[in-house]
């Protein structure tokens, strides 16, 4: 090689190639893709995300949960995510345009949050639940090596007052001590209003053959 | 290029005399980063097995290290020691000098204020969460402008050659010096800008992700590579005339491969099938530059023992072919059900950053930087240190990652196992991970204090000394 056109030419041609036979391909396919209109009773699906859980999905992404979480469930046949009670069926993409920022993550150093709020998956996933997760993982997940995120918490001296109706219940030797309150601030609420709505509990009539069933008449169909 | 007779010999000094002030810059920036991204990536490793461990500061909570070491590493000292090499060798082979070094200076300034910016904003709380591009919104102008101002140098250096052939290095060196800037601006105008809606998102991340290790860091330790076995060795590149085949048949299904890193995510399945088969198809590109390399290499093993650059170079090497093998297996639906987002997934990404790309990186500064310095390296032992914790740290990691990772993957794919059983299974692994990254990291502090003593204005005092090496170290430049 000697002619430096030619090189340019060729080092542009190949990164255009990939843009447009993957992105731009992709975006043609899936990018309009909309939400779902149930034919019996007529509701929107996926459905939004409160304002709320929106704000709490910011705080998601500034604290990087995402370095350690994923929010993909992975189909059955393909990993143990159903058998983890991770969700009811695999992710499908409709699933994600509810979200502005997706964020389906890369490692499982901690588990897939994807159905985190389903409480038929997880019962005792309320709202409590997440505020002492967060706080002290310790309490209610023994042997998690998550870290405290005790600085969205606020601990207040009660000299005497009544707690906050606020105030989360933390276990004797996790939490302050006597005489002190734990109250989430405004990050922890919205944080946790997110981690509540994450649930994929509806399933698509129209997407249901892209998902388990699709191993047994040909492999890697669609 | 490589008679020793004394015009060539004039021009190359010259050359090095116009490299001198950006490349100590690039370089200088590059190690700063390189020990304060080693120390932040430390303290997250040391927190998965103690999250105790500074974990009452939102700053250094463990999610917000995480990225900020990796943009620290990736950024930082990435994109700073492969220009400091880039356009050292791009005008060595153009036989050009490096023109109007004083904007370089300038651009180098803003994009390491940039990455400043960047790295403090995502420990501030202002990170995006998507993998690579985490730096908040506000410093991608400032990172592509003076990127813009850095890369074309590589350009016009390149289009002033005085030469008639263009070599493989100068090849890789073009494109990287041009894939980079498009695949971020791409990014972050399908991200932010404009975003594409859905799982489009990790479609283009993913995409991103892929394109800067294969389009630029691999090119990048290919270019060391393909320079400085034939300069050090002293013999023409084995088979040639099969590297630009390789080349193009390297970045074209490179570039397709994004979607490999998808397998399983709920996306349309053609994405990660695509990915599939161009990783396959790199099995050709890869065997011909191991042709290439590694036959030019054969019966000459006995020149490592006198050439540092040369036994990283042969690290790069082996950790290019490695890498690729294991980008080969994570193509491999069963391979992937396990290894997926594993500590192996890790290895897969670290070994093309670190052991392909940070050794050739290392080995092309012990070559460059006394040259550019018209000095010597002051404390050999302090090489061997380098060298050695290098070795120790990646075989540590590797074992670590891949053992680890591995067992990590079954345990996550036995459905009976509980996650706190996970995590208490691998405090082991995680222990030994912090291990491999301190070793690093010592090797690393090792060569900030050569770096140092290469710059350090008291050398006159020990000039006799340093002369003796200086010439020892020349002779195997030139040989």
């Amino acid at each position: 090689m000697k002619n430096g056109l030619k090189l340019f030419l060729g080092v542009f041609a190949a990164l255009a190639l990939s843009w447009v036979g993957l992105l731009l391909t992709a975006h043609q396919q899936i990018g309009r893709l909309g939400q779902f209109k149930d034919p019996v009773d007529e509701m929107l699906h996926p459905q939004p995300l409160s304002g709320l859980a929106v704000q709490g999905s910011l705080v998601y992404q500034d604290l990087g949960c995402v370095s350690c979480h994923t929010q993909q469930v992975r189909r059955d046949g393909f990993g143990a995510d159903l058998g983890r009670k991770w969700g009811q069926r695999g992710s499908y993409a409709r699933d994600y345009i509810r979200d502005s920022v997706v964020l389906i993550g890369q490692s499982r150093l901690g588990p897939d949050l994807r159905n985190a709020g389903n409480l038929d998956l997880h019962p005792y996933a309320d709202a409590d639940y997440f505020y002492r997760l967060l706080y002290a993982p310790q309490s209610v997940a023994p042997g998690t090596n998550m870290p405290a995120h005790a600085f969205l918490f606020e601990v207040h001296a009660l000299a005497g007052r009544q707690p906050s109706t606020q105030a989360i219940k933390v276990p004797g030797k996790f939490g302050p001590g006597a005489g002190y309150e734990v109250v989430p601030t405004n990050r922890a609420h919205s944080l946790v209003a997110y981690l509540q709505s994450l649930k994929d509990t509806y399933d698509y009539p129209v997407e249901r053959s892209r998902n388990a069933s699709a191993e047994k008449p040909k492999e890697g169909g669609h | 290029m490589n008679s020793p007779d004394q015009p060539v010999r004039t021009e190359q000094m010259e050359i090095d005399a116009s490299a001198k002030w950006p490349g100590l810059a690039l370089f200088g920036s590059a190690l700063f980063w390189l020990l304060l991204g080693g120390t932040l990536q430390l303290i997250a490793a040391i927190q998965l097995h103690t999250p105790t461990f500074l974990a009452e500061c939102a700053w250094f909570t463990h999610g917000r290290l995480t990225p900020a070491a990796q943009n620290a590493l990736v950024y930082g000292w990435g994109i700073n020691a492969a220009l400091g090499f880039g356009l050292w060798l791009m005008a060595r082979l153009s036989a050009t000098t490096l023109r109007h070094g004083g904007w370089l200076l300038i651009a180098i300034k803003f994009w390491n204020t940039g990455v400043a910016l960047g790295v403090l904003g995502i420990l501030g709380g202002y990170s995006t969460s998507f993998e690579l591009l985490e730096m908040p919104r506000f410093v991608t102008l400032i990172l592509l402008v003076s990127y813009a101002m850095m890369g074309v140098w590589a350009v016009t250096t390149f289009s002033i050659r005085n030469t008639e052939n263009v070599f493989a290095s100068q090849w890789y060196l073009f494109g990287a010096a041009f894939w980079f800037p498009w695949l971020y601006a791409i990014a972050q105008l399908m991200l932010f800008k404009a975003p594409v809606r859905g799982v489009l998102q990790p479609v283009v991340n993913a995409w991103y992700v892929h394109g800067l290790y294969g389009l630029w860091f691999v090119p990048m330790a290919l270019a060391a590579a393909y320079y400085f076995l034939p300069k050090i060795l002293g013999k023409p590149i084995a088979n040639y005339y099969l590297a630009p085949l390789a080349f193009w048949w390297l970045v074209i299904v490179t570039a397709l491969a994004g979607g490999s890193r998808l397998i399983g995510a709920p996306v349309p399945v053609w994405i990660p099938t695509l990915g599939t088969v161009a990783n396959f198809l790199l099995v050709v590109p890869v065997v011909i530059i191991g042709l290439n390399l590694f036959g030019t290499f054969s019966g000459r093993y006995s020149a490592l023992a006198g050439s540092v650059t040369l036994r990283f170079i042969l690290l790069s090497a082996i950790a290019f072919i490695f890498a690729s093998v294991l980008n080969l297996a994570f193509s491999f639906r069963g391979f992937v059900e396990i290894a997926q987002f594993t500590l192996l997934s890790e290895l897969r990404d670290w070994f093309v950053l670190y052991a392909c790309f940070s050794s050739a990186m290392f080995g092309a500064a012990y070559f460059i930087l006394p040259r550019l310095t018209s000095g010597a390296w002051r404390f050999p032992s302090l090489v061997k240190l380098h060298l050695g914790a290098t070795l120790v740290g990646v075989a540590l990691l590797t074992v670590g990652l891949g053992v680890g990772g591995w067992q990590q993957g079954h345990l996550l794919t036995t459905a009976g196992v509980a996650f706190g059983e996970i995590t208490q299974a691998m405090t082991f692994w995680f222990t030994l991970r912090t291990a491999g990254f301190a070793v690093l990291l010592f090797g690393h502090l090792a060569f900030v204090i050569n770096f140092m003593g290469l710059l350090c204005p008291l050398c006159t005092c020990c000039k006799k000394s340093t002369a003796d090496l200086g010439q020892e170290s020349s002779a195997e430049g030139h040989a």
